[in-house]
């Protein structure tokens, strides 16, 4: 089977049949990050200008690297771009808390997870969705978020002090 | 980052505890205490649901890719066929010199053995032959260059 850097060198020569393959293989993963990160706001296009992105700058692919990590850092930075945007997010940590604390207290265990990471600054909720759900090795994420292993290690503890203070009954 | 750090990320990311991380979490009141909340919050985010992808979307953005892949095969064919030429253009002035050489000692031979005229007529012939195959061989290039590509995209995608 070829490899994802193989594909992408064909992709750097026009080929349609490649990028398909690719899109195949990572649809899934990358779909649910774009989800996960911008809250299932914006997903589909954000998607389609990551492979777009994922075209453009086929040509300048190192070989060297892991398509993966490359992939995933257009998202992560197609991502940070979405969340600069105009209008702020809606979403903010008080009125989660807010949420939890209310009398209902039924809201469904799937949107909690979505306000959990909403509630994240984006450089935490980047590292804690590429370690958490895509289950990458620190040096990964690193290299993703273009930071020092240290800085995931340091995020990921921020990040977990902060949704266990959310998730605190 | 301690210690605890790592344990408390071991937890969430919900992995199982080694016998050193488990005796430390036994033995540390702080991630005894935290332990429990770590636990919830990996629970919580293990619940997060996202629905499929929708079924389009793939297809959508193979569409919108398309021309600009159309660009970079257009592109990827002219720079093959640039180095083709390139490195084909490299031995030539060789090419034409020896040629050139092979033509005129024939020429001096063949006039030793036959009539003027003749020898010039066997010369001629034989260097219109030789310019022919390598206008045959230069000709080659870019469709030789063109099935390399084409092949190169088929080991790739194999």
């Amino acid at each position: 089977m070829a490899t994802d850097e193989d594909l992408m060198t064909a992709v750097a020569s026009g080929d349609g049949r490649a990028l398909a393959e690719l899109c195949g293989r990572y649809e899934r993963g990358l779909h649910r990050f774009i989800f996960r990160h911008t809250g299932g706001r914006d997903v589909d296009d954000l998607y389609q200008e990551t492979w777009l992105r994922v075209v453009r700058a086929a040509r300048r692919f190192d070989r060297r690297r892991r398509f993966s990590t490359w992939l995933f850092q257009i998202a992560v930075n197609l991502c940070r771009d979405w969340h600069r945007r105009p209008p702020p997010e809606p979403v903010d940590p008080a009125s989660f808390e807010d949420s939890r604390a209310g009398p209902s207290g039924t809201a469904d265990a799937s949107l909690d997870a979505r306000r959990l990471l909403a509630a994240l600054p984006e450089p935490q909720r980047s590292v804690v969705i590429l370690r958490y759900y895509h289950d990458l090795g620190e040096d990964e994420v690193a290299e993703i978020v273009g930071c020092p292993k240290g800085t995931v290690k340091s995020r990921l503890h921020h990040a977990m002090a902060r949704l266990a203070r959310l998730a605190r009954q | 980052m301690t210690e605890c750090d790592d344990v408390l990320s071991q937890l969430l990311l919900g992995r199982a505890l080694d016998a050193d991380a488990a005796a430390h979490v036994s033995a540390c009141p702080h991630c005894t205490a935290e332990q429990g909340r770590v636990r919830r919050v990996a629970a919580l985010l293990a619940s997060d649901d996202v629905p499929p992808v929708p079924p389009a979307l793939s297809a959508r953005v193979l569409r919108l890719a398309a021309p600009l892949l159309a660009r970079q095969a257009r592109r990827a064919a002219w720079w093959t066929l640039a180095r083709a030429l390139a490195a084909a253009l490299v031995p030539l002035p060789l090419i034409l010199f020896l040629d050139f050489h092979l033509v005129r000692t024939a020429y001096g031979v063949l006039n030793v053995l036959l009539p003027g005229a003749v020898s010039f007529y066997v010369a001629f012939n034989y260097a219109a032959t030789l310019a022919l195959l390598l206008a045959l061989t230069y000709g080659m290039i870019p469709i030789v260059a063109e099935r390399q590509m084409r092949l190169r995209r088929e080991e790739c995608r194999a």
